[in-house]
C-alpha cells in the first residue's frame, strides 16, 4: 500500500514537472533571445519584451501581427505561427552574418513602433546595456 | 523624440548624401573648368602612370621621406584615416540600418574592434588640437576655420563612442551623433575635407609633374 502512494506521489512528481515545462509559454517571456544567435558571437545585450504585457500595453490581440505564416508569398490571416521561433522560418543560412535575421526582427518590431509613434526605435532603447 | 528621430534618420539623411554627392561633383567641375582657363598645361602634363606612382606611394605608410622625417605624425595620421573610412563604413549598427532600408549588406567589424578605432580616431584628434596649439610652425599655419573643421570630424566619433556605452542622456546623445554625421558628409565638399575628394587630382598632378617633366621624385 505505502508503495503504491510513494509509486503515485513520484508520478505525481514527475508528472507536474512535465507539466510546468509544458506550460512554460508566452507569459513567462521576458526577453527575445532567439537561438538562431551564435552566443558566441552576440553583440548587444538581450531586449527586454513582457510578451503578455506588451500586447496588452500595445494593443496588440492578434497573435499573428508577430506569429504569421505565408502561403504563396501572401500572409494567411487566419493563421498563426506562436510557439515557433521566428528563425525556424527566417533561417539563417551564414551563421556568421546575422544581418537578415536580425534585419526582419527590427522590421517587425521598429517597424510597428514608428508607425504607431509608440514604442522604442533607437537601438540603445531595445539593446539596454 | 519620435518625431525628431523619424527626422534626422529620414529626411535629413536623403539631404546630406544628395548635398555630399552634387557637392562634390560641383566642386570637381569647377575645378577641373577653372584649371582649364588659368592653367591649361595641367591637362598637358597629366600622365597616368606618373600619377598613379606618386599617389601609391602618398598612401603606403613611410613611403615618402616626408613621412620617414616625422615617424610620429606618420603614424597618428594613417591610423587615423584608416579609422576614420572604416569605424562609418563597417560598424554593424550602420550596416545594419542599410539592410534594413536596402536590403543590402557587407562585411561589418566586431563591435569590439570599432569601438578601439573610434577611441584612435578620438585620441587623434587630440593629437591634431595639441599640435596646432604647441607647434609654433604649425600654429602659424593655423585659422579658426581648422578647429572648426577638427570638431567636426571629432563630434560624430565622441557622440558615437558615448551612445555605443549608453551613457548619461542616450536619446539626445543619438539625435546628436547622427546630426553631426550628416553635418560632416555635407561639409566634405565644402571645407578643408575636400582634400578626399581632391586627394587623386593633387597627388596625380604632383606626380606627373615631377616624374615627366622634372624627371624627378615627389615622395
Ligand atoms: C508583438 C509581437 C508578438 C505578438 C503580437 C505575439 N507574440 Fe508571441 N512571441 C513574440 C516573440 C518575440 C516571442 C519570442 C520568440 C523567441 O524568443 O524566439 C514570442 C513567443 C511566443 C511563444 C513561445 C514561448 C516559448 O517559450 O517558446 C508563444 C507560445 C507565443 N508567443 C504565443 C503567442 C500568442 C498566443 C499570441 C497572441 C495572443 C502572441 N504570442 C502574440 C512576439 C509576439
Ligand atoms: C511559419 C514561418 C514563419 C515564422 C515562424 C515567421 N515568419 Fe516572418 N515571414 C515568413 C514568410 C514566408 C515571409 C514572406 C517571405 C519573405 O519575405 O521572407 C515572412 C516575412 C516577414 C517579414 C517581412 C520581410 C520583408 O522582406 O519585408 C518580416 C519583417 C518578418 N517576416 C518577421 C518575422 C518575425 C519577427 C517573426 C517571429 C516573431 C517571424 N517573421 C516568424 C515566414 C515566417
Ligand atoms: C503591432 C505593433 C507592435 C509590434 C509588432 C511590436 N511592438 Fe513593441 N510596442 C508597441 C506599442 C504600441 C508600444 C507602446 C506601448 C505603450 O507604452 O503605450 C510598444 C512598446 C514596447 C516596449 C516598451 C515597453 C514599455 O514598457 O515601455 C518594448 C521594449 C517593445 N515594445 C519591444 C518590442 C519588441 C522587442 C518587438 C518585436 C518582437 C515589438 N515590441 C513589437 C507596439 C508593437
Ligand atoms: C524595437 C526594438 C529594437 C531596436 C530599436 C533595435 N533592436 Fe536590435 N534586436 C531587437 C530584437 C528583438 C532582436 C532579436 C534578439 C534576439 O533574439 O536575441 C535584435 C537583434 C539584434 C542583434 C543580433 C543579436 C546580437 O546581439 O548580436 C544586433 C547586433 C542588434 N539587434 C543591433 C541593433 C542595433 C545596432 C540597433 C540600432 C540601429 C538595434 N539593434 C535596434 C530589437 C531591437
Amino acid at each position: 500500500m505505502r508503495k503504491n502512494i510513494l509509486i503515485y506521489m513520484a508520478i505525481m512528481v514527475l508528472g507536474s514537472l512535465f507539466f510546468n515545462v509544458s506550460v512554460f509559454s508566452q507569459e513567462d517571456i521576458t526577453a527575445v533571445e532567439d537561438s538562431a544567435f551564435d552566443v558566441r558571437q552576440i553583440m548587444r545585450p538581450p531586449v527586454p519584451f513582457f510578451h503578455d504585457e506588451h500586447n496588452e500595453k500595445a494593443g496588440v490581440e492578434e497573435c499573428n501581427i508577430c506569429h504569421h505564416t505565408y502561403e504563396d508569398g501572401k500572409k494567411v490571416e487566419d493563421d498563426s505561427s506562436e510557439g515557433m521561433e521566428c528563425s525556424e522560418c527566417h533561417t539563417l543560412e551564414d551563421k556568421s552574418d546575422p544581418a537578415p535575421l536580425v534585419r526582419v526582427y527590427h522590421l517587425q518590431c521598429k517597424g510597428c513602433h514608428e508607425e504607431r509613434k509608440a514604442g522604442p526605435v533607437m537601438c540603445g532603447e531595445c539593446h539596454i546595456k | 523624440m519620435h518625431g525628431f528621430y523619424d527626422f534626422v534618420s529620414g529626411p535629413l539623411v536623403w539631404i546630406s548624401f544628395i548635398l555630399f554627392i552634387c557637392g562634390s561633383l560641383y566642386r570637381l567641375i569647377t575645378m577641373a573648368v577653372l584649371a582649364k582657363e588659368k592653367d591649361p598645361m595641367v591637362y598637358a602634363y597629366m600622365d597616368f602612370y606618373y600619377a598613379i606612382r606618386s599617389i601609391f606611394h602618398w598612401i603606403i605608410p613611410f613611403g615618402s621621406v616626408n613621412m620617414r622625417r616625422q615617424p610620429a605624425m606618420t603614424i597618428v595620421t594613417f591610423a587615423f584615416h584608416i579609422c576614420l573610412i572604416c569605424v562609418p563604413l563597417f560598424l554593424f549598427a550602420h550596416v545594419i540600418l542599410w539592410k534594413e532600408s536596402w536590403n543590402i549588406s557587407w562585411w561589418f567589424l566586431s563591435d569590439g574592434a570599432a569601438d578601439i578605432m573610434t577611441m584612435i580616431v578620438i585620441g587623434s584628434c587630440i593629437f591634431f588640437l595639441v599640435r596646432r596649439l604647441t607647434r609654433p610652425e604649425v600654429r602659424y599655419l593655423t585659422s579658426y576655420s581648422d578647429f572648426i573643421t577638427l570638431a567636426i570630424v571629432a563630434a560624430p566619433f565622441i557622440t558615437g563612442f558615448w551612445v555605443y556605452h549608453q551613457w548619461i542622456g542616450y536619446k539626445i546623445m543619438l539625435i546628436f551623433h547622427i546630426l553631426s554625421g550628416e553635418i560632416m558628409l555635407v561639409a566634405i565638399p565644402f571645407t578643408r575635407l575636400s582634400h578626399m575628394i581632391f586627394f587623386p587630382f593633387t597627388r596625380g598632378y604632383m606626380g606627373s609633374e615631377f616624374g615627366a617633366v622634372k624627371n624627378a621624385r615627389d615622395w
